[in-house]
């Protein structure tokens, strides 16, 4: 943990914003640049801030290793439903046409869903690549 | 098309050389891989580049635009960048261990605790 008291306090009023632009650029993907696979590292690289500044423990305790691993294969369910639910709806997998009255309302919520499922995979994994890489002497230690 | 015209090229080239005389010329592990992130983004630019088409939009049919750029390097590199993040987790996880079972991330230092090594036997 750093005892700077501005890194500290300067970490707490970033923080909020990094996390509002993940979800802007998670939204802005439909239509330009960004999407999950951005928006999933930036809601990372938020959490991975909050461990660099107020320690490991401290993020483990917001961020769980149980709901970091959920996340991991909760995004991979998601993304896999989508495609699942267009074939229940009487597509094709992945078909968006169906998952709404018309087609261009259906890619919408299509892609929408693909989205989330991308962010939440991916923020998933990069945190379990940086719990695994800055906790690996304190497991060890424990274990 | 002049010599300035191929810029892109010229910008991809400049990144896949000086990633390649780090990953050749630098001792230290951890700056190798580095280098080896520099060399894949030069790789990225290579595709992405051509692919662009000047006054052209991301291909969503509207009816204001007739020019798109071709999506398909894009996708191509989506999966590129997702393979080369692996590649840099897999890298570093070794250099970890490397660096666990020696005490150091040199080149010339872990060759040299391997040949002394050698001789002991």
């Amino acid at each position: 943990m750093i005892r700077d008291l501005v890194l500290r306090v300067i970490a707490k009023l970033l923080i909020p914003f990094v996390l509002l632009f993940a979800l802007y650029v998670q939204f802005h993907g439909d239509f330009g640049p960004g999407g999950g696979f951005q928006a999933g590292v930036i809601t990372a690289a938020a959490v991975i801030f909050y461990a660099i500044i107020f320690g490991l423990p401290a993020a483990r305790r917001f961020a769980p290793d149980w709901i970091i691993e959920s996340m991991v294969s909760a995004g991979v369910l998601i993304f896999g439903g989508v495609g699942v639910l267009g074939i229940v709806l009487g597509g094709n997998y992945l078909d968006y046409f169906v998952l709404a009255h018309d087609t261009v309302h259906g890619q919408e919520r299509g892609i929408f869903w693909v989205e989330v499922g991308v962010a939440v995979t991916v923020s998933g994994v990069m945190l379990k690549i940086f719990y695994m890489f800055a906790g690996r002497r304190r497991d060890l230690d424990q274990a | 098309m002049t010599l300035a015209g191929h810029y892109s090229y010229w910008v991809t080239m400049f990144l896949m050389i000086s990633g390649l005389y780090i990953v050749i010329a630098r001792g230290n592990l951890v700056k190798k891989l580095i280098g080896l992130g520099i060399f894949q983004t030069s790789v990225y630019l290579l595709y992405i580049a051509p692919g662009k088409l000047i006054g052209g939009t991301a291909p969503i049919v509207a009816a204001s635009f007739s020019t798109y750029s071709n999506p398909l390097p894009h996708v191509l590199i989506l999966t590129a960048i997702v393979v080369g993040v692996a590649t840099l987790a897999l890298g570093l996880a070794i250099v970890v261990r490397i660096r666990e079972a020696y005490g150091s991330i040199e080149e010339d230092e872990i060759l040299e605790k391997d040949q002394a090594g050698e001789d002991g036997r």
